[in-house]
C-alpha cells in the first residue's frame, strides 16, 4: 500500500542501456542530429514535469524562495533519482546562474560518440528534465551543458539559469 | 439548484485565486502558508496546495477532523501514484482513470473526516 | 569543433561492478516516453510491439555480455534447459531484482517454452485492464530474452502475451533441438 514512500530502485545498467537504445532509435528515425537533440530535450521536459510531483511527494519539499534552495533541491533530486551527487559550483555574481558538476553520468556509462555525432548532446534529456521540473514550481529556467565528459572534458557541467518567476494563471474574467 | 462540474470548478478556482491574492496583499511577508481553510456556519472548506500549485479542495461538515491530512494523502499516495506514473493520464487534462477514482474513493472513505458524522 | 582534445578511450576505463541503481519512477517515466514516442510513429499495435522488441534486443545483447564477463568467467550455456534457467535466474535477477516466476515447457510442441512473469517491471505503471488483449509493453523484455538466446547461439523467436500476468513464448528453431539431442547422446 505504501509504495509512494518506498524508494524503489532498478539496476542502473537497465536504465543506461534503455536510454542508449532510445538514442539509437532516434538517430535511425530522424533526419539530423539536431532533431535528435530536440527530441531528447522534449522527452526530458515531459519526464521532469511528472518527476517533480514524485519528488515533492517523497521529500515533502516546500516552495523555494531563492535560487540557492532550488539548487539544493536539484542536487537532492539527482541523488534520489540517478544515485549521483553533483556538486553545485560556478555561481554567477548576480546569483541567477549556477552549475551542477557531474562526475559520473550514468547515462554515458558505456558511450563513446563517433565523429559523425560530434554535435550531438547525448544527455540532452537532463537539461530538459531540469527545465520541466522547475517550470512546474513556477520557475522559468534555461539549462544546457557547458562541459561534457563525452567530448573529452574533465567533468560534465550542467548550467542552470534563472529567467523569471511564473504566476498562477488568472481566472477568466478577472485581472 | 445544480450546476455543471465545469461551472463549479471555474467558480471555485476564481474564489481560491481571489482569496490567495487577498491574503498575499494583507500579509505580504508571510506567503508560505496562504489560505488553508475557512468555515461558514454551514460547511468548512479545506485547501491543500502543492508547490506545483495543484489544489486539493474538500468541503466538509464544520467539525470534520483530519481533512488536511486526507488531502495530503490523496496527493502523495493517490495522485502521484495513479496519475503521475500512469502514462495514459496527461497532465492538465481531466483524469478519467477508473483506478484513480477507485483509490480516491477508498482513501476518502478511510479518513476520519468521512466517518465522524455518524459519531 | 572540440576534436583537438584527446578523448580518453572508453576501453581505458575499468568495467564497473554493476551494483549501482537508479529510481524506478525515473525508469518508468523514461520507458513511458519511449512507448509514447514509438506509438506516434507506427500504425498498429503489432508494429509498436515489434519496435519495442527491437529496442529490447539492443539492451539484452549488451546485458548478456556484461553478465557473462562479470559473473560467468566468459562461459556461456550450451544446453537449452540451462540457458533458459540462466534467463529465469541470473539474467532476470540482475535486471529486475528477482527471478522470473515460472518456466514451463509446452506439452504439445517440443520447441516451445514459456517464461511467466506475473507483473513485469515495464508494465508496473501501465494501466492493464484497458489494454488487455492488445498492447503488451513487455514486448521490450521479450526482445531482451531473444537477444540472450540468439546471442548465445540458440536462435529463437520470443513474444509477450497477456496470460497469467505476462507469458513470454519462446519458440526455438528446430536446429537448436536437433543439436541439443546430439549433445545428449554423446
Amino acid at each position: 500500500m505504501n509504495r509512494s514512500v518506498d524508494p524503489k530502485k532498478v539496476n542502473s545498467e537497465l536504465f543506461t542501456l534503455t536510454y542508449g537504445a532510445l538514442v539509437v532509435q532516434l538517430l535511425n528515425d530522424l533526419e539530423s542530429v539536431e532533431d535528435v537533440n530536440k527530441h531528447l530535450d522534449r522527452m526530458g521536459y515531459n519526464i521532469g514535469v511528472r518527476l517533480v510531483e514524485d519528488f515533492i511527494a517523497r521529500s515533502s519539499a516546500d516552495k523555494c524562495y531563492d535560487l540557492r534552495e532550488t539548487a539544493d533541491k536539484l542536487q537532492a533530486a539527482f541523488r534520489m533519482y540517478l544515485g549521483i551527487s553533483p556538486s553545485i559550483a560556478n555561481w554567477a555574481p548576480a546569483g541567477d546562474e549556477f552549475s551542477l558538476m557531474i562526475d559520473t553520468n550514468p547515462l554515458t556509462e558505456f558511450v563513446e560518440l563517433p565523429d559523425t555525432c560530434s554535435n550531438m548532446r547525448y544527455s540532452a534529456i537532463l537539461p530538459g528534465m531540469v527545465r520541466g521540473a522547475c517550470e512546474m514550481v513556477h520557475l522559468e529556467v534555461s539549462s544546457w551543458f557547458v562541459q561534457d565528459q563525452l567530448r573529452g572534458d574533465p567533468v560534465t557541467e550542467l548550467r542552470v539559469k534563472f529567467i523569471k518567476r511564473l504566476e498562477d494563471s488568472v481566472p477568466p474574467g478577472e485581472d | 439548484m445544480t450546476m455543471s462540474l465545469e461551472e463549479e470548478s471555474r467558480l471555485l478556482y476564481g474564489m481560491l485565486f481571489s482569496l490567495k491574492s487577498f491574503s498575499n496583499r494583507i500579509s505580504p511577508l508571510d506567503v508560505q502558508e496562504g489560505v488553508q481553510c475557512y468555515t461558514t456556519n454551514k460547511y468548512k472548506m479545506t485547501l491543500f496546495e502543492t508547490p506545483t500549485s495543484l489544489k486539493f479542495v474538500c468541503n466538509t461538515d464544520v467539525n470534520a477532523p483530519g481533512v488536511n491530512e486526507m488531502l495530503q494523502k490523496l496527493y502523495t499516495q493517490v495522485y502521484v501514484e495513479y496519475v503521475i506514473r500512469n502514462p495514459e493520464c496527461k497532465p492538465a487534462e481531466p483524469i478519467t482513470s477508473e483506478l484513480f477514482k477507485a483509490k480516491l474513493d477508498e482513501t476518502v472513505r478511510m479518513s476520519p473526516a468521512f466517518s465522524s458524522k455518524a459519531a | 569543433m572540440m576534436s583537438s582534445k584527446s578523448k580518453p578511450s572508453i576501453l581505458d576505463r575499468p568495467l564497473s561492478r554493476g551494483k549501482s541503481e537508479v529510481s524506478l519512477s525515473l525508469f518508468a517515466l523514461l520507458f513511458a516516453e519511449i512507448v509514447h514516442y514509438t506509438h506516434n510513429r507506427v500504425q498498429s499495435v503489432s508494429e509498436l510491439q515489434n519496435r519495442l522488441s527491437e529496442m529490447g534486443y539492443q539492451v539484452g545483447i549488451r546485458m548478456l555480455d556484461l553478465i557473462v564477463v562479470r559473473e560467468r568467467n566468459l562461459k556461456r550455456e550450451t544446453k537449452i534447459l540451462n540457458i533458459l534457467l540462466f534467463i529465469k535466474g541470473t539474467f532476470w535477477k540482475t535486471l529486475f531484482g528477482k527471478e522470473a516466476d515460472k518456466l514451463e515447457h509446452a506439452n504439445d510442441d517440443q520447441r516451445m517454452y514459456y517464461i511467466i512473469e506475473k507483473e513485469p517491471l515495464v508494465n508496473t505503471f501501465i494501466s492493464v485492464p484497458k489494454d488487455k488483449g492488445s498492447l503488451n509493453c513487455a514486448a521490450y523484455v521479450a526482445g531482451m530474452i531473444e537477444a540472450v538466446l540468439c546471442g548465445s547461439n540458440f536462435p529463437a523467436k520470443v513474444t509477450a502475451h497477456w496470460h497469467k500476468g505476462t507469458t513470454f513464448m519462446v519458440r526455438f528453431e528446430s536446429s537448436v533441438l536437433a543439436r541439443d539431442a546430439q549433445v545428449d547422446t554423446r
